[in-house]
């Protein structure tokens, strides 16, 4: 089939409307008689509430209601885990700062505002628990009493051949240490929304959300209500990146408008924001690492410790993506893996793009370039011995599907770099002159892999509704799909539309996609895994296909109309299976995207400052839907993983959040990107995805960080194996190296 | 937030506004510091008597070998205008790299300086070029040295409740003469530096002059290294002398450890970095416009 | 309360503020041009960006008052009628929007640059939007869209 609208870079379905500044986003949403609600957060990472004393704010005129825990019908939710309360009440525990304690609702914000400083609380504090290492051993202060008596949520144990063997093997053994910081999503748009009892009297809510079917079951749970009873309205989203896959405003909202019946607007300001929603996992990650004298991985060991904050949120199957990643993307016959994730008294943490399988790609890429080091072989090429190819038998035994194309990705990026292939050799470019003389110039390769869809047995799957408008001749006039699929900027909805047209064989334009509204579209499954191209595109194509069948009625019958509602369900093609207890074997994943980068950088020998002059980014995405998304993808990644190598840090000490502000926590502004980026698509297509696509909107993020890392390495000679690489932390090993600390 | 909002139309009027609301009324500019510290509870004044409307406070002009720099005037005005590049660049730097572009087109020198922050860019640059401010108050106006006008961290001397600082001067640099801005931050826009420096040369012949040095934040308010500059009058500012010069800065500086900015050890070294930079670069503005103004 | 005159996206308009006001505040709530957006309130991440007497400001920062007659632009003051300004068409036509909250923030300090420099260089760009920032798209094609937009605008004889 030859493409007409795949693979074409159309514009974005809601560009015109974003440039014009009238797409509107959760805080532009108004209603008539809307009243304000504002949070009274905790004060402690972890405390018990002794007294809570409305009085003084409920007395203020305008104050409408102040809701506390006993104003919840159930009070408690949890994406994975039921494990938290919506609001705090008298005798309970806070566990962390992002807790709540009351809601006041007033007539205007202003009102609002003033009357939650009168909220009156007093606390016991408790002892702050703030590393997971000391939160693991028995005997630290528990987190969650009525969780037993431990504070580690999940341990993941891998198993695969025989490690003393692996070992035995080795002619070189690498072993390291490595840590990467808690990462704010710091999506441009703060929550927000809108709740209120919309006309057929369910409580509604507006807000952006990443899975808003999930929402809805939590929100029914919280307040007690059928399923039916309940809706959510996603509009334009200012960003996620796995950060609203979680509710930090959605629950609140539904219960505002529950309780008072009318309607309640809610707006976190950016200090809110960054207080009180979750956070990319840090990541302790021990590594002993062994390969042969040419270069074959032999063994791996490692432990795995993850901080999941004062709750449960998804650490447990970020746990188990990261543990599945943990070897990286490479052929290694003896492995053991020891994965923990553990409850502490610092933010909660959750999905951020990568899931998992952002913090291991650190460490297991820090490792392949030690070794490359130590056994005196160019990067590139001792990646090109071990990578995966189609039918490898991956960490967890099961061989990699069809379609594996990290080496391609690698090839591409390493010849765009100036690297030159001499048979099984790689040769490194020359890297030029540098800016200054106090500047070095230095060159780092990664590599990276994750799954696309939910994995590890669950049932992921998608379900959409294709509906197609004919005209007088039959032609079709218009095409709406409708599925609750979130576009939270990387533009989803421009790719499915593309799919369906494609499939129906119409024009970009006649397709819609319909506003997800829970009233309305089906589930679609989360916004995240980079999954809906994957997933909900297999879905549409099917849906699409059966649709051009009804047309073929539809025309006899004189019918304008043809619907067609159509469950894709990822296991149909490829099952996955969950961890064995023992050993961990299992199929773990539905399908793969893969991705090489190259950093060229200039370190400051004197200040520690790295500069990144160049970046190539290559991605194998089975399929491009739409090239210049593809790209966008790649400058988005790029940029979330070049904070997380040198910029950002999200600083807490003692649960307490130290950078409460964008001019505290620090993303990358346009003059700390490289100034010269190359991307590359590569396409090596999985034959179970829509036209061979896979998916992209997470890939891009893994190899960055080490990339930039083993540049700085490159330049200066040191090794930076906690994130971030700020100046100072450069500097310092630098200082170490030449003897003078 | 305050209660009124009011816009004289003379300094005078600007000073009759303060005083007749007894303390309770202050002087905003561009309102870049103003209006997030009257958000924080950092301002409690409810009176703002906004002096970006009064006549005459806009220019940026020699006279007599004096550069002077009405209140009126933004960063962004400094940082293009072709005098303050011409004859005192560091300044341009300095203001340059102050926030983004929104910020700049607002927030103005002066406020810079009344905000008293030891990091300020603005301000750093003003004590390398030894500065000197105007004060009008009821009684009358006076010039002082733009360093009496600090008292620790974000205090000032002149109450902008009562005063206002009308505008700044500085002699422009001539022939043998040049400075330059050195900055080291978390990133590379947007953002307040961890450390910054300026320094100015003066040349004759290939003898050092006159040397001035200002470093930031490495004390409670902007610090001049009086004596590492001196150690550099009447050499020849080679290479070994510029380290040895900027090795005595920095001995001088005293940063403070600091959970955001870093280690006062990393910064006392950085210090040294950046004020030889300057210096360096400095000396280099300095020969070249020597040997132009002898040629021509 | 005071009332604030100015001329808002060519027309002129009178408002009821109150002395504290931000621009910000009053554009999206008094006057409901939502496309000027709010990030960080505190002047960190040019979101709420708007023109005043042709200059980018951020609006979150910015007493209200303040613009007592003069000119401000917001993101739904630019292009004519139906017709997008070229800025906006190039940011389209570049995929430059992801989720697009940075957006018309983006915009107006692009149409900022171009109006006082029509040719500007890449690393003017960059400077050109330095204060504004962006999660989602890493700049490249929000730099390849002004661009863009520069070349177009030359083509027909400057911008405006
Ligand atoms: C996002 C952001 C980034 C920033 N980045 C930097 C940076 O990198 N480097 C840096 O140095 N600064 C930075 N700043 C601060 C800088 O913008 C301010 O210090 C600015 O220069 C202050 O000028 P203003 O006109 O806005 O002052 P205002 O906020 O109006 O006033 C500041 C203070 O000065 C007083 N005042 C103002 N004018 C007068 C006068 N004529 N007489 C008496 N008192 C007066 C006011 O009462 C107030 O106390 C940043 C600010 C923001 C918001
Ligand atoms: S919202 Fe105004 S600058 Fe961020
Ligand atoms: S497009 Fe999302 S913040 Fe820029």
């Amino acid at each position: 089939m030859s493409n007409r609208v795949v693979g074409q870079s159309v514009p974005k379905i809601d560009a015109a409307t974003k440039v014009r500044g009238q797409r509107k986003f959760p805080q532009d949403f108004n209603m008539k008689g809307q009243l304000y609600a504002k949070v009274v957060w905790s004060e402690y990472p972890h405390a018990r509430v002794l007294k809570i004393d409305v009085s003084p704010a409920e007395a203020l005129p305008g104050v409408v209601a102040i809701l506390t825990s006993k104003d919840v019908p159930v009070n408690e939710y949890g994406i994975n885990i039921v494990d938290q309360p919506v609001l705090v009440g008298e005798g309970e525990k806070v566990r962390w700062l992002g807790d709540r304690i009351a809601i006041v609702i007033g007539e205007s914000e202003k009102i609002a505002q003033e009357a939650r400083q009168l909220v009156r609380v007093e606390y016991e504090p408790l002892p702050v628990v703030s590393d997971p290492r000391e939160a693991m051993k028995p005997g630290a202060p528990l987190i969650h009493e009525e969780r037993g008596d431990s504070n580690i949520l999940k341990h993941v144990k891998i198993r695969k051949g025989d490690i003393e063997k692996g070992f035995a093997e080795a002619d070189v053994v690498i072993e390291k240490y490595y840590l990467t910081p808690h990462v704010e999503h710091a999506y441009m748009q703060p929550e927000a929304g809108v709740g209120y009892i919309d006309e057929k009297g369910r409580v509604t809510v507006i807000a952006a959300a990443q899975w808003s079917h999930d929402d809805l079951h939590q929100i029914s749970h919280m307040l007690d209500l059928p399923l039916d009873q309940v809706r959510e309205i996603v509009p334009a989203i200012g960003g996620a990146f796995g950060g609203r896959e979680d509710m930090y405003i959605q629950h609140l909202l539904a219960l505002c408008a529950y309780c008072v019946r009318r309607p309640v607007k809610m707006v976190f300001d950016r200090e809110e924001s960054i207080r009180n929603t979750g956070k990319r996992h840090p990541y302790y990650m021990k590594y002993r690492t062994g390969a042969t004298r040419d270069g074959k991985l032999t063994a791996v060991e490692i432990e795995l410790i993850s901080d999941a904050g004062g709750y449960a949120s998804t650490s447990i199957p970020v746990l188990n993506n990261a543990a599945s990643f943990a070897a990286g993307p490479y052929v290694v016959p003896h492995a053991k893996v020891d994965a923990y994730t553990v409850y502490t008294n610092n933010a909660v943490t959750m999905a951020m793009r990568g899931f998992g399988s952002t913090q291991p790609a650190f460490a297991y890429e820090m490792q392949m370039n030690k070794l490359a080091e130590a056994l005196g072989v160019d990067p590139v090429e001792l990646r090109m011995k071990n990578l995966l190819e189609d039918g490898s038998i991956a960490l967890t035994g099961n061989p990699m599907p069809k379609g594996v194309g990290i080496k391609e990705t690698l090839r591409q990026a390493a010849l765009g770099a100036g690297w030159r292939e001499e048979g099984d050799q790689w040769i490194k470019p020359d890297l030029g002159t540098p800016s200054a003389p106090y500047r070095r110039r230095g060159i780092g390769v990664a590599c990276g892999y994750k799954n696309v869809g939910y994995s590890f047995g669950f049932d992921d799957k998608s379900k959409v509704i294709v509906e197609l408008a004919l005209d007088e001749s039959g032609e079709v006039a218009r095409a709406l799909v409708k599925l609750g699929a979130s576009d939270q900027g990387m533009g989803a909805h421009t790719a499915l539309a593309q799919i369906a047209a494609e499939a129906l064989g119409i024009d970009y334009e006649k397709v819609r996609v319909a506003l997800v509204d829970t009233s309305v579209v089906p589930n679609g499954g989360s916004c995240s895994a980079s999954r809906h191209v994957y997933m909900s595109g297999n879905a549409i194509i099917r849906a699409c296909q059966e649709a051009v069948r009804k047309r073929q009625e539809a025309l006899r019958t004189g019918e304008r109309r043809v619907s067609v509602e159509y469950e894709y369900h990822g296991r149909s093609v490829r099952p996955t299976t969950p961890y064995d207890d023992e050993n961990g074997m299992c199929d773990p994943h539905i399908s793969y995207g893969y991705t090489s980068q190259i950093a060229l950088v200039e370190v400051d020998v004197e200040t520690g400052q790295t500069e990144v002059l160049k970046f190539l980014a290559a991605q194998d995405v089975g399929k491009a839907i739409n090239p210049e998304m593809v790209k966008g993808q790649a400058g988005g990644g790029v940029h979330m993983g070049l904070g997380y190598a040198l910029t950002e840090e999200f600083i807490q000490k003692e649960g307490l959040v130290k950078t409460r502000r964008f001019s505290e926590y620090h993303i990358p502004t346009v003059a700390d990107m490289p100034r010269e980026f190359i991307p590359f698509i590569v396409e090596v297509p999985d034959p179970t995805g829509p036209f061979g696509a896979k998916g992209v909107g997470e890939m891009t993020t893994l190899p960055t960080a080490p990339a930039i890392i083993s540049a700085i390495h490159d330049a200066v000679g040191v090794w930076i194996d906690n994130l971030p690489a700020t100046a100072e932390k450069v500097w310092w090993k630098m200082r170490e190296k030449a003897g003078m600390a | 937030m305050w209660d009124e909002y009011l816009f004289p139309a003379s300094l005078d009027e600007a000073l009759e506004m303060l005083e007749a609301h007894g303390g309770e009324a202050r002087i905003i500019a561009g309102g870049t510091d103003l209006v997030l510290q009257s958000q924080r509870g950092q301002c409690s004044a409810k009176v703002m008597v906004d002096i970006t409307r009064i006549p005459g406070l806009d220019y940026i002009e020699e006279r007599d070998g004096l550069i002077y720099i009405g209140a009126q005037v933004t960063h962004g005005q400094v940082a293009a205008s072709p005098l303050i590049r011409s004859r005192a660049g560091v300044l341009a730097q300095g203001c340059g790299s102050v926030g983004g572009p929104q910020i700049r087109n607002v927030g103005t020198l002066v406020g810079n300086v009344v905000n008293a922050l030891p990091a300020a860019d603005g301000a750093i640059a003003l004590f390398a070029l030894d500065a000197e401010v105007e004060v009008a108050e009821r009684a009358g106006r006076h010039w002082t040295p733009i360093a009496t006008l600090y008292a620790g961290v974000g205090l000032c001397t002149v109450d902008p409740c009562a005063a206002m600082i009308t505008q700044l001067r500085f002699r422009a640099l001539g022939k043998g003469e040049a400075g330059a801005f050195e900055r080291l931050a978390k990133r590379r826009a947007l953002v307040l530096p961890i450390l910054n420096a300026a320094a100015i040369v003066g040349l004759k012949g290939n003898k050092v002059e006159r040397a001035r040095i200002a470093i930031g934040p490495v004390a409670q308010t902007p610090f001049v290294a009086a004596e590492a500059a001196e150690a550099l009058v009447g050499r020849t500012p080679d290479e070994d002398r510029i380290s040895r010069v900027a090795q005595l800065a920095a001995q001088a500086a005293q940063p403070r450890d600091s959970l955001l900015r870093g280690s006062a050890e990393y910064r006392k070294v950085m210090a040294g970095v950046l004020v030889r930079r300057a210096l360096w670069r400095a000396v280099e503005a300095a020969s070249l416009q020597e040997g132009e103004d002898a040629n021509s | 309360m005071p009332t604030l005159k100015m001329i808002l996206n060519g027309q002129e308009v009178f408002v009821d503020v109150e002395a504290g006001d931000l621009l910000a505040d009053v554009l999206r709530d008094k006057l409901g041009l939502i496309g000027t957006k709010i990030s960080c309130g505190e002047g960190e991440c040019g979101a709420c960006a708007v023109l005043v007497d042709g200059r980018a400001v951020d609006s979150c920062l910015y007493p209200a008052l303040k613009a007592q007659g003069r000119e401000v632009t917001t993101i739904e003051g630019l292009g004519q009628d139906n017709r997008l300004d070229p800025i906006q068409q190039a940011f389209i036509d570049k995929t430059a929007p992801q989720c697009g909250y940075c957006i018309p923030g983006m915009v107006i300090s692009a149409k900022a640059l171009l109006d006082e420099n029509p040719h500007p260089t890449r690393q003017e760009i960059e400077e050109g939007i330095s204060g504004n920032l962006c999660r989602c798209t890493g700049y490249y094609q929000i730099i390849e869209a002004i661009e863009l937009a520069a070349e177009r605008l030359a083509e027909k004889g400057g911008p405006k």
